[in-house]
Protein backbone atom coordinates (compact mmCIF):
# COMPACT_ATOMS: atom_id res chain seq x y z
CA UNK A 1 0.00 0.00 0.00
CA UNK A 2 1.15 3.40 -0.48
CA UNK A 3 0.10 6.07 1.95
CA UNK A 4 0.41 9.98 1.19
CA UNK A 5 0.50 12.01 4.23
CA UNK A 6 0.41 15.91 4.27
CA UNK A 7 2.27 16.04 1.81
CA UNK A 8 3.47 19.67 0.66
CA UNK A 9 5.68 20.42 -2.17
CA UNK A 10 6.85 24.04 -2.68
CA UNK A 11 8.85 25.14 -5.54
CA UNK A 12 11.38 28.18 -4.66
CA UNK A 13 9.64 29.62 -1.91
CA UNK A 14 6.28 30.43 -3.38
CA UNK A 15 5.20 28.63 -6.84
CA UNK A 16 2.97 25.62 -5.41
CA UNK A 17 3.57 22.02 -6.11
CA UNK A 18 1.43 19.97 -4.31
CA UNK A 19 -0.36 21.40 -0.53
CA UNK A 20 -1.61 18.79 1.97
CA UNK A 21 -2.47 15.85 -0.08
CA UNK A 22 -3.41 12.88 1.80
CA UNK A 23 -4.51 9.44 0.43
CA UNK A 24 -4.07 5.93 0.53
CA UNK A 25 -3.57 3.35 -2.36
CA UNK A 26 -4.20 -0.11 -1.99
CA UNK A 27 -2.11 -2.85 -4.33
CA UNK A 28 -3.12 -3.77 -7.78
CA UNK A 29 -5.04 -0.99 -8.51
CA UNK A 30 -4.48 1.08 -11.69
CA UNK A 31 -5.37 4.63 -11.00
CA UNK A 32 -5.51 7.69 -13.12
CA UNK A 33 -4.28 11.06 -11.95
CA UNK A 34 -6.22 14.34 -13.87
CA UNK A 35 -5.73 17.76 -13.94
CA UNK A 36 -4.65 20.68 -15.48
CA UNK A 37 -1.04 21.34 -16.86
CA UNK A 38 0.49 22.74 -13.10
CA UNK A 39 -2.17 21.31 -11.52
CA UNK A 40 0.54 19.20 -9.72
CA UNK A 41 0.26 16.05 -11.49
CA UNK A 42 4.17 15.42 -12.25
CA UNK A 43 4.92 16.80 -8.81
CA UNK A 44 2.91 14.11 -7.28
CA UNK A 45 4.16 10.88 -8.94
CA UNK A 46 8.10 12.65 -8.49
CA UNK A 47 7.19 12.81 -4.68
CA UNK A 48 6.39 9.02 -4.50
CA UNK A 49 8.95 7.88 -6.75
CA UNK A 50 10.60 10.04 -3.81
CA UNK A 51 12.94 12.24 -6.41
CA UNK A 52 12.07 15.69 -4.83
CA UNK A 53 12.72 17.11 -1.15
CA UNK A 54 9.27 17.44 0.37
CA UNK A 55 8.41 20.42 2.01
CA UNK A 56 6.06 18.47 4.51
CA UNK A 57 4.83 15.29 4.62
CA UNK A 58 5.50 11.47 4.08
CA UNK A 59 5.36 8.67 0.93
CA UNK A 60 4.94 5.45 2.63
CA UNK A 61 5.62 2.24 0.23
CA UNK A 62 4.47 -0.46 2.40
CA UNK A 63 5.55 1.46 5.63
CA UNK A 64 9.20 2.27 4.37
CA UNK A 65 10.22 5.22 2.05
CA UNK A 66 10.52 5.04 -1.41
CA UNK A 67 14.69 5.46 -1.54
CA UNK A 68 14.63 2.40 0.41
CA UNK A 69 13.51 0.10 -1.61
CA UNK A 70 13.86 2.18 -5.97
CA UNK A 71 13.44 -1.50 -7.41
CA UNK A 72 9.95 -1.50 -6.49
CA UNK A 73 9.21 1.14 -8.45
CA UNK A 74 9.65 2.26 -12.46
CA UNK A 75 8.74 5.02 -13.42
CA UNK A 76 8.16 6.16 -17.40
CA UNK A 77 8.27 10.03 -18.30
CA UNK A 78 7.96 12.19 -21.30
CA UNK A 79 11.49 13.36 -20.33
CA UNK A 80 12.74 9.87 -20.33
CA UNK A 81 15.15 8.08 -18.38
CA UNK A 82 17.88 6.42 -20.50
CA UNK A 83 21.68 7.87 -21.02
CA UNK A 84 21.46 9.41 -24.97
CA UNK A 85 24.63 8.30 -25.70
CA UNK A 86 24.22 4.70 -25.45
CA UNK A 87 21.89 2.21 -27.73
CA UNK A 88 18.95 0.40 -25.93
CA UNK A 89 21.00 -2.46 -26.44
CA UNK A 90 23.76 -1.29 -24.11
CA UNK A 91 21.00 0.67 -21.84
CA UNK A 92 19.32 -2.86 -21.23
CA UNK A 93 22.62 -3.64 -19.85
CA UNK A 94 23.21 -1.48 -18.00
CA UNK A 95 20.23 -1.95 -16.13
CA UNK A 96 19.85 -5.39 -15.36
CA UNK A 97 23.36 -4.44 -13.59
CA UNK A 98 21.64 -2.01 -11.45
CA UNK A 99 18.12 -3.85 -11.19
CA UNK A 100 18.05 -7.26 -9.82
CA UNK A 101 14.47 -8.36 -11.54
CA UNK A 102 15.43 -6.60 -14.92
CA UNK A 103 13.53 -8.64 -17.49
CA UNK A 104 16.21 -8.62 -20.40
CA UNK A 105 14.01 -11.25 -22.95
CA UNK A 106 11.27 -8.95 -22.03
CA UNK A 107 13.31 -5.93 -22.87
CA UNK A 108 14.36 -7.27 -26.31
CA UNK A 109 10.84 -8.64 -26.90
CA UNK A 110 9.29 -5.12 -26.46
CA UNK A 111 11.92 -3.35 -28.46
CA UNK A 112 11.02 -6.10 -31.06
CA UNK A 113 7.88 -5.15 -31.17
CA UNK A 114 8.45 -1.44 -31.16
CA UNK A 115 10.48 -1.74 -34.34
CA UNK A 116 13.50 -0.60 -32.66
CA UNK A 117 16.82 -0.84 -33.45
CA UNK A 118 18.95 -1.60 -30.20
CA UNK A 119 22.33 -1.03 -31.84
CA UNK A 120 21.51 2.43 -32.92
CA UNK A 121 22.04 5.69 -30.17
CA UNK A 122 19.07 6.83 -28.46
CA UNK A 123 19.77 10.12 -28.96
CA UNK A 124 19.49 10.04 -32.63
CA UNK A 125 15.87 8.45 -32.65
CA UNK A 126 12.67 10.43 -32.66
CA UNK A 127 10.44 11.41 -29.72
CA UNK A 128 7.80 9.36 -30.28
CA UNK A 129 10.95 6.23 -30.51
CA UNK A 130 12.04 7.55 -27.56
CA UNK A 131 9.43 7.12 -25.45
CA UNK A 132 9.10 3.37 -26.55
CA UNK A 133 12.55 2.76 -25.65
CA UNK A 134 11.28 4.21 -22.21
CA UNK A 135 8.22 2.13 -21.89
CA UNK A 136 10.11 -0.99 -23.10
CA UNK A 137 12.32 -0.34 -20.19
CA UNK A 138 9.82 0.74 -17.53
CA UNK A 139 7.67 -2.50 -17.97
CA UNK A 140 10.94 -4.78 -17.76
CA UNK A 141 12.22 -3.24 -14.83
CA UNK A 142 10.21 -6.22 -12.70
CA UNK A 143 8.48 -3.12 -10.72
CA UNK A 144 5.34 -3.84 -8.43
CA UNK A 145 4.34 0.07 -9.03
CA UNK A 146 4.38 1.49 -12.19
CA UNK A 147 4.36 5.58 -12.74
CA UNK A 148 3.52 7.05 -16.17
CA UNK A 149 3.74 10.35 -16.69
CA UNK A 150 1.78 11.52 -20.17
CA UNK A 151 2.36 8.53 -21.98
CA UNK A 152 0.12 9.41 -24.66
CA UNK A 153 1.71 12.92 -25.12
CA UNK A 154 2.97 13.06 -28.89
CA UNK A 155 1.45 10.23 -29.68
CA UNK A 156 -1.42 9.52 -32.53
CA UNK A 157 -4.57 7.54 -32.12
CA UNK A 158 -3.71 4.53 -32.95
CA UNK A 159 -0.44 4.38 -31.05
CA UNK A 160 -2.49 5.28 -28.24
CA UNK A 161 -4.67 1.89 -28.81
CA UNK A 162 -1.48 -0.19 -28.85
CA UNK A 163 -0.37 1.73 -25.81
CA UNK A 164 -3.15 0.55 -24.11
CA UNK A 165 -2.68 -2.98 -25.43
CA UNK A 166 0.33 -2.89 -24.47
CA UNK A 167 -0.06 -1.93 -20.83
CA UNK A 168 -2.64 -4.92 -20.64
CA UNK A 169 -0.45 -7.56 -22.29
CA UNK A 170 2.80 -6.71 -19.86
CA UNK A 171 1.45 -6.82 -16.51
CA UNK A 172 1.35 -9.83 -14.21
CA UNK A 173 -2.21 -8.06 -12.90
CA UNK A 174 -0.64 -7.33 -9.16
CA UNK A 175 0.96 -4.57 -9.87
CA UNK A 176 -0.25 -0.89 -9.17
CA UNK A 177 -0.43 1.59 -11.87
CA UNK A 178 -0.53 5.38 -11.61
CA UNK A 179 -1.30 7.08 -15.09
CA UNK A 180 -0.87 10.93 -14.91
CA UNK A 181 -2.92 12.69 -18.05
CA UNK A 182 -5.00 15.06 -18.88
CA UNK A 183 -6.60 12.38 -21.72
CA UNK A 184 -9.66 11.46 -19.82
CA UNK A 185 -11.42 9.28 -23.00
CA UNK A 186 -7.94 7.35 -23.87
CA UNK A 187 -7.65 5.49 -19.90
CA UNK A 188 -10.87 5.52 -18.09
CA UNK A 189 -12.07 1.97 -19.30
CA UNK A 190 -8.89 0.71 -17.90
CA UNK A 191 -9.16 2.72 -14.33
CA UNK A 192 -10.37 1.47 -10.69
CA UNK A 193 -10.09 4.65 -9.57
CA UNK A 194 -9.62 8.46 -10.37
CA UNK A 195 -7.68 11.27 -8.90
CA UNK A 196 -8.35 14.63 -10.00
CA UNK A 197 -5.82 17.52 -9.01
CA UNK A 198 -6.49 21.53 -9.19
CA UNK A 199 -4.20 23.79 -8.04
CA UNK A 200 -1.93 21.66 -6.38
CA UNK A 201 -5.11 19.89 -4.31
CA UNK A 202 -7.54 17.02 -4.56
CA UNK A 203 -10.29 18.08 -6.30
CA UNK A 204 -11.72 14.48 -6.94
CA UNK A 205 -11.08 11.49 -5.53
CA UNK A 206 -13.34 8.03 -6.84
CA UNK A 207 -13.45 4.84 -7.97
CA UNK A 208 -14.98 4.46 -11.42
CA UNK A 209 -17.72 1.99 -10.26
CA UNK A 210 -19.24 4.33 -8.06
CA UNK A 211 -19.41 7.21 -9.71
CA UNK A 212 -21.32 5.27 -12.98
CA UNK A 213 -23.46 3.35 -10.79
CA UNK A 214 -24.70 6.87 -10.34
CA UNK A 215 -25.10 7.51 -14.09
CA UNK A 216 -21.96 9.86 -14.07
CA UNK A 217 -19.15 9.96 -16.64
CA UNK A 218 -15.62 10.65 -15.71
CA UNK A 219 -15.60 13.41 -18.15
CA UNK A 220 -18.60 15.24 -16.25
CA UNK A 221 -17.01 14.46 -12.85
CA UNK A 222 -13.69 16.01 -14.38
CA UNK A 223 -15.26 19.60 -15.48
CA UNK A 224 -17.25 19.94 -12.40
CA UNK A 225 -13.85 19.23 -10.15
CA UNK A 226 -11.86 21.20 -12.30
CA UNK A 227 -14.19 24.08 -11.48
CA UNK A 228 -15.51 25.02 -15.25
CA UNK A 229 -17.95 27.32 -15.18
CA UNK A 230 -20.23 27.42 -17.81
CA UNK A 231 -21.56 31.04 -17.04
CA UNK A 232 -18.35 32.23 -17.53
CA UNK A 233 -18.95 32.37 -20.85
CA UNK A 234 -22.49 33.96 -20.85
CA UNK A 235 -20.50 37.48 -20.74
CA UNK A 236 -18.83 36.93 -24.16
CA UNK A 237 -21.79 35.93 -25.29
CA UNK A 238 -23.77 39.20 -24.20
CA UNK A 239 -20.79 41.20 -25.95
CA UNK B 1 -16.01 -18.83 -27.33
CA UNK B 2 -17.50 -16.32 -26.70
CA UNK B 3 -17.24 -13.03 -29.48
CA UNK B 4 -17.40 -9.81 -27.38
CA UNK B 5 -15.93 -8.00 -30.19
CA UNK B 6 -19.83 -6.37 -31.00
CA UNK B 7 -19.67 -5.33 -26.86
CA UNK B 8 -19.30 -1.23 -27.56
CA UNK B 9 -19.14 0.19 -23.81
CA UNK B 10 -21.21 3.18 -23.14
CA UNK B 11 -19.67 5.80 -20.50
CA UNK B 12 -22.34 6.26 -17.75
CA UNK B 13 -22.67 2.48 -16.30
CA UNK B 14 -20.07 0.53 -14.61
CA UNK B 15 -17.96 -1.65 -17.37
CA UNK B 16 -18.30 -4.99 -15.21
CA UNK B 17 -22.18 -4.92 -15.23
CA UNK B 18 -22.13 -4.02 -19.28
CA UNK B 19 -20.04 -7.21 -19.36
CA UNK B 20 -22.68 -9.17 -17.30
CA UNK B 21 -25.11 -7.32 -19.16
CA UNK B 22 -23.57 -8.26 -22.58
CA UNK B 23 -22.95 -11.72 -21.51
CA UNK B 24 -27.17 -12.15 -20.69
CA UNK B 25 -28.70 -10.63 -23.83
CA UNK B 26 -26.05 -12.73 -25.97
CA UNK B 27 -27.74 -16.16 -23.59
CA UNK B 28 -31.29 -14.67 -24.89
CA UNK B 29 -30.38 -14.60 -28.28
CA UNK B 30 -28.88 -18.23 -28.07
CA UNK B 31 -25.74 -16.64 -29.25
CA UNK B 32 -24.04 -17.69 -25.87
CA UNK B 33 -25.33 -21.68 -24.63
CA UNK B 34 -25.04 -24.15 -21.94
CA UNK B 35 -20.94 -24.98 -22.05
CA UNK B 36 -19.59 -22.19 -24.45
CA UNK B 37 -16.19 -20.61 -22.87
CA UNK B 38 -15.59 -17.39 -22.34
CA UNK B 39 -12.14 -15.90 -22.70
CA UNK B 40 -9.44 -16.18 -19.71
CA UNK B 41 -9.51 -12.59 -17.95
CA UNK B 42 -6.48 -11.62 -18.98
CA UNK B 43 -7.82 -12.07 -22.88
CA UNK B 44 -11.29 -10.07 -22.46
CA UNK B 45 -9.03 -7.84 -20.65
CA UNK B 46 -6.87 -7.11 -23.64
CA UNK B 47 -9.75 -7.60 -26.38
CA UNK B 48 -11.66 -4.96 -24.85
CA UNK B 49 -8.78 -2.90 -23.30
CA UNK B 50 -9.93 -2.97 -19.72
CA UNK B 51 -8.64 -3.21 -16.51
CA UNK B 52 -7.92 -7.53 -15.65
CA UNK B 53 -10.06 -6.31 -11.82
CA UNK B 54 -13.06 -5.45 -13.74
CA UNK B 55 -12.87 -8.92 -15.90
CA UNK B 56 -12.83 -10.51 -12.62
CA UNK B 57 -15.42 -8.21 -11.09
CA UNK B 58 -17.21 -9.55 -13.80
CA UNK B 59 -16.79 -12.90 -14.10
CA UNK B 60 -17.46 -12.85 -10.42
CA UNK B 61 -21.10 -11.58 -10.55
CA UNK B 62 -21.49 -13.84 -13.63
CA UNK B 63 -20.41 -16.87 -11.08
CA UNK B 64 -22.68 -15.52 -8.32
CA UNK B 65 -26.11 -15.10 -10.21
CA UNK B 66 -25.25 -18.56 -11.20
CA UNK B 67 -24.90 -18.75 -15.27
CA UNK B 68 -21.07 -18.83 -15.80
CA UNK B 69 -18.94 -21.67 -13.92
CA UNK B 70 -15.37 -21.65 -13.29
CA UNK B 71 -13.05 -24.70 -12.44
CA UNK B 72 -9.77 -24.74 -11.56
CA UNK B 73 -6.99 -23.71 -14.34
CA UNK B 74 -9.59 -24.09 -17.46
CA UNK B 75 -11.67 -21.35 -19.10
CA UNK B 76 -14.67 -20.43 -17.42
CA UNK B 77 -17.69 -21.77 -19.17
CA UNK B 78 -21.68 -20.59 -19.57
CA UNK B 79 -23.90 -23.03 -17.38
CA UNK B 80 -27.83 -22.70 -17.66
CA UNK B 81 -30.51 -24.42 -17.71
CA UNK B 82 -34.06 -23.79 -17.84
CA UNK B 83 -34.79 -22.31 -14.63
CA UNK B 84 -31.97 -19.64 -15.12
CA UNK B 85 -32.57 -18.81 -18.83
CA UNK B 86 -36.10 -17.65 -17.75
CA UNK B 87 -35.03 -15.47 -14.74
CA UNK B 88 -32.46 -13.87 -17.51
CA UNK B 89 -35.32 -13.45 -19.69
CA UNK B 90 -37.55 -11.78 -17.32
CA UNK B 91 -34.75 -9.52 -15.52
CA UNK B 92 -34.18 -7.99 -19.03
CA UNK B 93 -37.32 -7.68 -20.59
CA UNK B 94 -38.64 -6.07 -17.09
CA UNK B 95 -35.58 -3.81 -17.65
CA UNK B 96 -35.91 -3.11 -21.58
CA UNK B 97 -40.07 -1.84 -20.45
CA UNK B 98 -39.22 0.09 -17.88
CA UNK B 99 -36.56 1.57 -19.39
CA UNK B 100 -39.06 2.75 -22.17
CA UNK B 101 -41.48 3.48 -19.48
CA UNK B 102 -39.48 6.09 -18.68
CA UNK B 103 -38.23 7.68 -21.75
CA UNK B 104 -41.92 7.97 -22.46
CA UNK B 105 -42.54 9.35 -19.07
CA UNK B 106 -39.82 12.18 -20.20
CA UNK B 107 -41.49 12.67 -23.41
CA UNK B 108 -44.42 13.51 -21.42
CA UNK B 109 -46.54 10.68 -23.21
CA UNK B 110 -49.69 9.99 -21.42
CA UNK B 111 -50.15 5.77 -20.49
CA UNK B 112 -53.23 5.93 -22.94
CA UNK B 113 -51.22 7.39 -25.87
CA UNK B 114 -48.75 4.52 -25.05
CA UNK B 115 -51.42 1.93 -25.29
CA UNK B 116 -52.69 3.32 -28.20
CA UNK B 117 -49.67 3.56 -30.43
CA UNK B 118 -48.60 0.07 -28.87
CA UNK B 119 -51.95 -1.20 -30.06
CA UNK B 120 -51.75 -0.05 -33.42
CA UNK B 121 -48.17 -0.38 -34.49
CA UNK B 122 -47.38 -3.57 -32.90
CA UNK B 123 -48.09 -5.54 -36.11
CA UNK B 124 -46.92 -2.88 -38.32
CA UNK B 125 -43.92 -4.42 -39.41
CA UNK B 126 -41.80 -1.17 -40.39
CA UNK B 127 -41.11 -0.54 -36.39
Amino acid sequence: MIEIKNLTKYYGRKSLGLYDINFNIEGGQIIGIFGQNGSGKTTLLKSIMGLCELNSGTVFIDGKPAKEQYERLSFITEEGSFFPWMTPEEYGEFLSEFFDRFDQAKYHKLLDFFRIDSKAKIRTMSKGQKAKVETAAGFSKGADIILMDEPFSGKDMVTRKEFLKLINTSLRTDETILIATHLVDEIENMLDRAIILKYGRIAGDFYMDEIRQQGISLAEKYLEAGGYESERFNELLNI
Amino acid sequence: MIDFSKLKFNNKEPIYQQIVDFVKREIIKKNAVDGDELPSRRELAFILDINPNTVQKAYKQMEDEGFIKTGNNVRSVIQINDEIYAKIENELTVSLVQDFIQSAKESALSYERVITLLSRMWDEDKV
